[in-house]
C-alpha cells in the first residue's frame, strides 16, 4: 500500500525547472532512495513533500489525504537535514522535545508523556546520556543521531533525509549507513533519502530513484538499476568506474568495465562478443586491475576494464589483445534519446 | 639602492601603514580629547583663565553635591533606560516584518532608514516645527478633529505644548530619540535574522512551530547577542547625546528634559567654566564603561556555535 502519492508534480523557479512532472508512489514500511547529481531536483522534491516549497503544479497525498496546500506540521512528515539543523540554544532534552512541544494541538501530549517520549526515543538511538548537552558539545555522528531521534519522537508518517550522512567523515559514514537502516527496519517507518552518493543508494534503498533534469529517469530496486538501466543516463551514472559507451551507426552500446574482460576468461566465448583491444595504460588497485584503452573501430571512445587482479593474464601497455563481453551484459541506447533498446536488435552491431 | 618594494613586502610595515588612518583618528580625535577632559576636570581652568592649577577632586565634590546635576544624572539614566525598551520592542518587530517577503517591501526599507540616515541637528529641526507651541501641525490635527479646543476630548486649549509641560517635554524627547534610534536597531536585528540558517528555520517549519513559537523559541534567542550589541550601540549614543534635546527644549521647562551631555556643554563651554564641564561629562565615563564591559561579555557568553 503506498503512504505517499505524487502525481504531476512540478516546480519552476522563473525559468528553471527544478521539479517537471514527477509521478511517484512509495509504498508503506519501505525505504526509498532519491538519487541524482546535484541540480537534479531531488532535495525540491523532498521539500515539496515536506511542505517547505510550494509545488507549480501537480498534488501530493500522503496516507491517502490532498496535502498538496497543507502546511508542514499537518502533513504528518518530519525531515533531517544535510546540517542537522540543531537548535544551538536548546540542549539535547528540548531539541527532541521541541517538536512534540510545537505540535501540542495535533498530538495533545501532556508534560509527563513529553519527557517519557523524548527519554525512550532518545534510549532508542542510544544518545539518553546526552539529554543535558548542547549541540555542540557533540560529536557529528552523536549530532545526526539526535536530529534523527527529534524527527521521530512524533512518529511521523514519512522521514524525509536529506543526505544526512554526508557532514560524517568516511569512517563514520559507513556504520552510520549501517545503524540508519537497522534502525528503519526495526521502526517499520517509511523513509525518503536523498543523496547523490551511488554507494549509499545501493547500500539503503529498497527501491532507487533515479533523477535527473527534473525529471525521474527510473525507479527500481538497486540490482534493477544497475544491471537493466532504463535509459543511457542511468547507465552512466551508477558504477564507478561508468559504463564503457561506444557509438554504432544508429545506436549506441555499452557495457560496464567489469564485464569487459580478457577472451579467455569467458567460459563460453560464442556467447559473447569480441572486441580488439589496445591497452594504453594499467593501474594497479590491489584487488582490481583498471585498464584503460580502445576498441578497434572506436579510437575515439576511451574504454575501461577491471580485471580482476588474483586472475592470472599478463596486460602490457601497448599491447593488442582480444576482449570479450557476454552478450547480456551489452545494453543498446537509442541515439537521440537515449532510450534503451532491447537486446533483438543485437545482430545490428557491428 | 632604496626600493619601494622592500618594506612594502613587511608585514608589520604593511600592517602599520593600513592601521595608521584608525589609530591617528583615534588618538587625535578621541584619545586626546579625552585625556584633555580627565586633566581639565582636575583642575581650575576656565575660559578666562587657562592656566591648569591641580586641584584634586574638588570639581567632582562640587558637581556631586549640586542639585541640578543630581537631577540631569537621573534625567539622562531615565531617559536612556525607557527609550531603550521602546527602540527595542520596535526594532524587533520591524525587523521581523522587514525579514518578510512582500511587495514594497525595498521602498518601505528606504522610508524607513530615512530617519537615521538624516543629520540629527536637521532632523530635529523638523522635530521642533512639528512640536511647536502655536503652530504644531499636530495640534491643528487634533483641533480638527475635536480632540483639542473648546469642550476637546484631550483640553480646552488649542494647543497641547509638546514641549512646555513637564511631562509632554519628557515624553516628546524620549519619543523623538525613539524615532531616531529605532532604525539603526533594526537594521543590526535584520542583519541578525538573516543570518540565521535556513535549515534551521525550515527545521522549525517541519516540527510544527508556528509564527510566535518560531520567533520567541528560535529566532530571538538565536540573535540574542546581535541584540545586545544593537541595545549597547543605541544606549551609548543615547547616554552622551546633547543636540536632540540642545535644538528641542534647551533643557526646559526648568530642568526636565536637561539631559549630562547637554548640562556638561551649558556650564563647560557656554558657562565659561571648563573644568567643571569636563568633571560632569566624565561622569558618565565609569558607567558607560561597566555599560560596555557587561553588555560585550554577555554577548560572548551568548554567543553560540
Amino acid at each position: 500500500m503506498s503512504i505517499v502519492q505524487i502525481s504531476g508534480l512540478k516546480k519552476y523557479f522563473d525559468a528553471v525547472r527544478a521539479v517537471d512532472g514527477v509521478d511517484l508512489a512509495i509504498d508503506q514500511g519501505e525505504f526509498l532512495v532519491i538519487l541524482g547529481p546535484s541540480g537534479c531536483g531531488k532535495t525540491t522534491l523532498m521539500r515539496m513533500i515536506a511542505g517547505l516549497e510550494k509545488p507549480t503544479a501537480g498534488q501530493i497525498e500522503i496516507g491517502g489525504e490532498d496535502v498538496t496546500e497543507l502546511p508542514p506540521r499537518k502533513r504528518g512528515v518530519s525531515m533531517v537535514f544535510q546540517s542537522y539543523a540543531l537548535y544551538p540554544h536548546m540542549n539535547v532534552f528540548n531539541n527532541i522535545a521541541f517538536p512534540l512541544r510545537a505540535q501540542r494541538r495535533e498530538l495533545k501530549f501532556d508534560k509527563r508523556q513529553i519527557r517519557e517520549k523524548v527519554v525512550n526515543t532518545a534510549r532508542l538511538l542510544e544518545i539518553d546520556m546526552l539529554l543535558d548537552r548542547r549541540p555542540r558539545q557533540l560529536s557529528g555522528g552523536q549530532r545526526q543521531r539526535v536530529a534523527i531521534a527529534r524527527a521521530m519522537v512524533t512518529q511521523p508518517a514519512v522521514l524525509l533525509l536529506d543526505e544526512p550522512l554526508s557532514n560524517l567523515d568516511a569512517k563514520l559514514r559507513a556504520n552510520a549507513r549501517d545503524e540508519l537502516r537497522d534502525f528503519q527496519r526495526s521502526s517499520n517507518i517509511t523513509a525518503v533519502f536523498v543523496t547523490h552518493d551511488q554507494i549509499e543508494a545501493m547500500g539503503l534503498g529498497d527501491r532507487i530513484v533515479v533523477m535527473s533534469e527534473g525529471k525521474i529517469q527510473q525507479i527500481g530496486s538497486p540490482q534493477r538499476i544497475y544491471d537493466d538501466p532504463a535509459n543511457e543516463f542511468v547507465a552512466t551514472f551508477l558504477g564507478s568506474p561508468s559504463m564503457n559507451i561506444l557509438s554504432a551507426d544508429r545506436f549506441r552500446f555499452g557495457f560496464r568495465p567489469e564485464h569487459f574482460l580478457p577472451k579467455t576468461l569467458h567460459d563460453n566465448p560464442e556467447n559473447s562478443r569480441i572486441f580488439h583491444y589496445y591497452v594504453k595504460r594499467v593501474e594497479y588497485l590491489g584487488s582490481d586491475r583498471l585498464v584503460y584503452g580502445y576498441v578497434r573501430g572506436h579510437d575515439k571512445d576511451l574504454t575501461l576494464a577491471k580485471v580482476p587482479s588474483n586472475v592470472r593474464v599478463s596486460l602490457d601497455i601497448e599491447g593488442d589483445y582480444e576482449f570479450a563481453v557476454h552478450y547480456r551484459d551489452i545494453k543498446f541506447f537509442d541515439l537521440e534519446s537515449g532510450r534503451r533498446i532491447e537486446q533483438q536488435n543485437l545482430a545490428k552491431v557491428r | 639602492m632604496f626600493r619601494l618594494a622592500y618594506p612594502l613586502d613587511n608585514r608589520r610595515f604593511v600592517g602599520l601603514i593600513f592601521l595608521s588612518p584608525a589609530l591617528l583618528y583615534i588618538v587625535l580625535l578621541v584619545g586626546f580629547p579625552f585625556l584633555l577632559a580627565i586633566a581639565f576636570g582636575f583642575s581650575d581652568v576656565t575660559v578666562g583663565d587657562t592656566n591648569l592649577n591641580f586641584v584634586g577632586l574638588q570639581n567632582y565634590l562640587a558637581v556631586w553635591e549640586n542639585d541640578i546635576f543630581r537631577q540631569v544624572f537621573e534625567t539622562t539614566i531615565r531617559f536612556t533606560l525607557v527609550s531603550q525598551v521602546f527602540i527595542l520592542i520596535f526594532a524587533n518587530i520591524l525587523a521581523v516584518i522587514f525579514t518578510q517577503n512582500f511587495t514594497g517591501k525595498w521602498f518601505a526599507r528606504f522610508i524607513f532608514i530615512l530617519p537615521w540616515a538624516t543629520p540629527v541637528s536637521l532632523a530635529m529641526i523638523g522635530w521642533l516645527w512639528m512640536l511647536d507651541t502655536k503652530y504644531s501641525p499636530i495640534d491643528y490635527l487634533l483641533l480638527q478633529t475635536g480632540f483639542l479646543g473648546p469642550n476637546g476630548i484631550l483640553s480646552n486649549n488649542r494647543n497641547l505644548f509638546w514641549l512646555a509641560t513637564p511631562d509632554l517635554s519628557q515624553i516628546s524627547v524620549i519619543f523623538v530619540q525613539v524615532w531616531r534610534m529605532t532604525p539603526l536597531a533594526t537594521v543590526i536585528l535584520m542583519a541578525g535574522l538573516s543570518s540565521i540558517p535556513t535549515d534551521i528555520l525550515d527545521q522549525a517549519e517541519v516540527d510544527g512551530a508556528r509564527f510566535m513559537r518560531a520567533l520567541l523559541q528560535i529566532k530571538l534567542p538565536l540573535i540574542l547577542p546581535i541584540m545586545v550589541i544593537a541595545l549597547l550601540f543605541s544606549m551609548i549614543t543615547m547616554f552622551g547625546d546633547m543636540t536632540v534635546v540642545y535644538v528641542l527644549t534647551r533643557g526646559g521647562p526648568v530642568d526636565y528634559t536637561r539631559v549630562l551631555g547637554l548640562y556638561s556643554f551649558q556650564v563647560g563651554i557656554e558657562g565659561g567654566n571648563l573644568a567643571q564641564g569636563a568633571a560632569i561629562s566624565l561622569f558618565a565615563f565609569p558607567l558607560l564603561l561597566a555599560m560596555a564591559i557587561f553588555m560585550l561579555r554577555t554577548a560572548s557568553r551568548a554567543e553560540v556555535q
